[in-house]
């Protein structure tokens, strides 16, 4: 989870309900609240607990991917897909107007945020599960995926090749 | 009318909303776990959105899921179907706040329903009948005494919170109402976080008996007959049927224009099911209303020639109802089987696993709600449900003959897998159902009555 960083409007405002947010969080650890919001003019900041925020990680269900495969282009695929981890709107950037998290080319660590998947105002946090170099981006960004499309494929570290 | 409604259900009532949609002329999206990647309506809708994994709290219960899968298809409604999210006024009002309509009465009315004294109240004003005993939660000893001796015993001392069968204590004895009172207290606190309690008359041979309603938002409600589901084990429904055989005209005409009335004075609009004990002499009362289309829906369908969900989704667009009160008689039998895979013979233990043979009765005025196929995997992270079996027929002995013609033809097989369809033939042989003189302990007393059969 990071700090909603949309409209540049009341930042301000934005940043006390978010401590706000915080704080209710750690109060409400070990207890069964599963969900709560926190509200102030027109800011409202919704936390559900209760779902690891994400690697989503194992192989796809065939039904997952719709793109890829296909017409079986020879080579074995030892690419690894990272996924998203809800239903949402993909972010590659932390911010409109950032630089994204990782491009074509990167090398990435196992934790790295590679994108955040935004479900009603909760950002989600993905990350790679393992290490490796990105192959592939297919997702653009702000652009609406399911549960476990692929959002990204990375290609092992070199000296598994 | 609607351009897309999202369907945040699975199995047979997704699919059932998705066919309705369709008639409709209106667009349908699918959501599904994983595990229900190759499920029926997944194949059925316009479109289709996975949604999350096969734990139903991240994908079927996951509101920002389903909200995003709503935001992501551009659907403008959302049908619940029953169960999950059907009667959570929380979910009704997100999908206020995010522009969706949601296919159901407001949140702020499906919470007031939703609370049993609160229900009690207001539809005792609407002129239900209720069981003797109180509306407001009884506060002390000194008035649940005062209560008892005025209505007689038993009792049952319900918690207010309750339900599923829990946090209720039935008492036949004087003596024994101080500790039942405070030990219901207890358990209510305990479960349900709030201790309030209601004493009311116990029946002890009753019949279950629910009126099917729809309101629209123009201040018009029809009732469609009653259904009849005392074929219950352990508060599970088996064997559901209309009309029942205990009504009079006049009584079915009462209480129906009854709770139309009460369901219009909350400002209930959509589907909706009024739960009532009917005594052996006839006498209903009210007990709970259901917001929300009911699993038996399709015996009321039958015996009224009414699509309710296609009703459903037109008042939730705003519509009038398509029908009024007189275009609505009574015509014949209707009786449905709920086809589930479990093991009778193990205590209705879960008995899932893949069909290798799945192959649905036809003929006459027999009507098959599921989403089953051969090859399709019952899966052990949602309900046993296979199929809803519904025939009809010009009276009650002839729908009997028709369910045990179809029964004989469902042929269902798979490793692991057990059905009910055994168990309901039994019944439907016992001279008892044939009688029609069912009351909810009907399935306790065959069930023992075998027992004794196979011990001997």
């Amino acid at each position: 989870m990071t700090e909603p960083k949309r409209k540049p409007a009341d930042q301000e405002l934005i940043s006390a309900v978010w401590e706000e947010a915080r704080d209710l969080i750690k109060r409400l650890e070990g207890s069964s609240v599963q969900r709560f919001a926190v509200e102030a003019g027109d800011t409202r900041i919704e936390i559900e607990r209760g779902i690891p925020s994400g690697i989503a990680v194992g192989p796809l269900q065939a039904a997952a991917a719709p793109s890829e495969d296909g017409a079986g282009a020879g080579e074995p695929d030892n690419r690894h897909a990272i996924t998203a981890p809800l239903v949402g709107t993909v972010y590659r950037a932390g911010q409109p107007g950032a630089d994204p998290f990782v491009k074509v080319g990167d090398s990435v660590e196992a934790g790295q945020t590679v994108a955040i998947v935004e479900a009603m105002k909760l950002m989600n946090q993905v990350q790679a599960d393992i290490a490796g170099k990105v192959a592939e981006i297919v997702v653009e960004d702000g652009q609406w995926v399911e549960f476990e499309q692929p959002l990204m494929y990375l290609e092992p570290p070199e000296e598994a090749d | 009318m609607f351009e897309k409604v999202l369907i945040a259900n699975r199995g047979e009532i997704a699919l059932r909303v998705a066919r309705a949609c369709r008639e409709l002329g209106v667009k349908s999206v699918a959501v599904y776990s994983t595990a229900d990647a190759e499920s029926a309506v997944v194949r059925f809708a316009d479109e289709a959105v996975q949604i999350g994994p096969p734990a139903t709290s991240r994908s079927y219960l996951h509101i920002p899921s389903l909200i995003g899968a709503a935001r992501k298809t551009g659907a403008d409604a959302l049908h619940p179907g029953y169960g999950f999210l059907s009667e959570d006024p929380y979910f009704a009002e997100i999908c206020a706040d995010e522009g969706i309509t949601f296919i159901g009465p407001r949140p702020d009315v499906m919470e007031k329903v939703g609370d049993k004294a609160t229900a009690r109240d207001l539809m005792s004003k609407a002129g239900l009948p209720l069981l003797p005993g109180t509306v407001e939660p009884v506060n002390t000893l000194d008035e649940a005494h005062d209560i008892c001796s005025e209505i007689g015993f038993p009792v049952i001392i319900k918690a207010v919170a309750g339900g599923g069968g829990r946090g209720m204590n039935v008492v036949t004895r004087e003596e024994d109402l101080a500790e039942l009172y405070q030990t219901t207290r207890a358990t209510a606190q305990a479960v349900f976080k709030d201790s309030a309690v209601y004493i009311e008359r116990y029946l002890e041979t009753s019949r279950h008996t629910e009126i099917q309603l729809v309101c629209d938002s123009h201040g018009s409600g029809v009732y469609f007959g009653e259904r009849d589901c005392s074929v219950q084990r352990r508060h599970q429904k088996l064997i559901e049927e209309a009309p029942s055989m205990h009504l009079t005209e006049e009584t079915r005409r009462e209480v129906g224009e009854a709770a139309v009335r009460g369901a219009l004075s909350v400002g209930y609009t959509g589907a909706g099911t009024m739960e009532f004990l009917l005594d052996l002499d006839g006498n209903l009362a009210f007990m709970e209303m259901n917001a929300r289309i009911q699993v038996e829906h399709p015996v009321s369908e039958a015996v009224t020639g009414v699509d309710l969900i296609q009703e459903q989704i037109r008042v939730a667009a705003g519509e009038e109802l398509s029908v009024k009160q007189e275009d609505v008689p009574l015509r014949g039998h209707a009786i449905e089987c709920r086809i589930n895979a479990e093991d009778p013979d193990r205590d209705f233990a879960p008995a899932a696993g893949r069909l290798d043979t799945y192959v649905p009765p036809g003929g006459p005025w027999t009507r098959v709600d599921s989403h089953c196929y051969p090859g399709w995997m019952i899966s052990p992270f949602y309900d046993s449900l296979i199929a809803k079996l519904i025939v009809w027929a010009p009276n009650r002995d002839a729908a009997i003959d028709r369910m045990q013609r179809a029964l004989s033809e469902f042929e269902i097989s798979g490793r692991g897998v057990k059905t009910t369809i055994p168990f309901h033939q039994r019944i439907l042989d016992h001279p008892q159902f044939r009688s029609g003189d069912i009351t909810t302990d009907f399935v306790e007393h065959f069930m023992s009555e075998e027992a004794a059969a196979a011990a001997g």
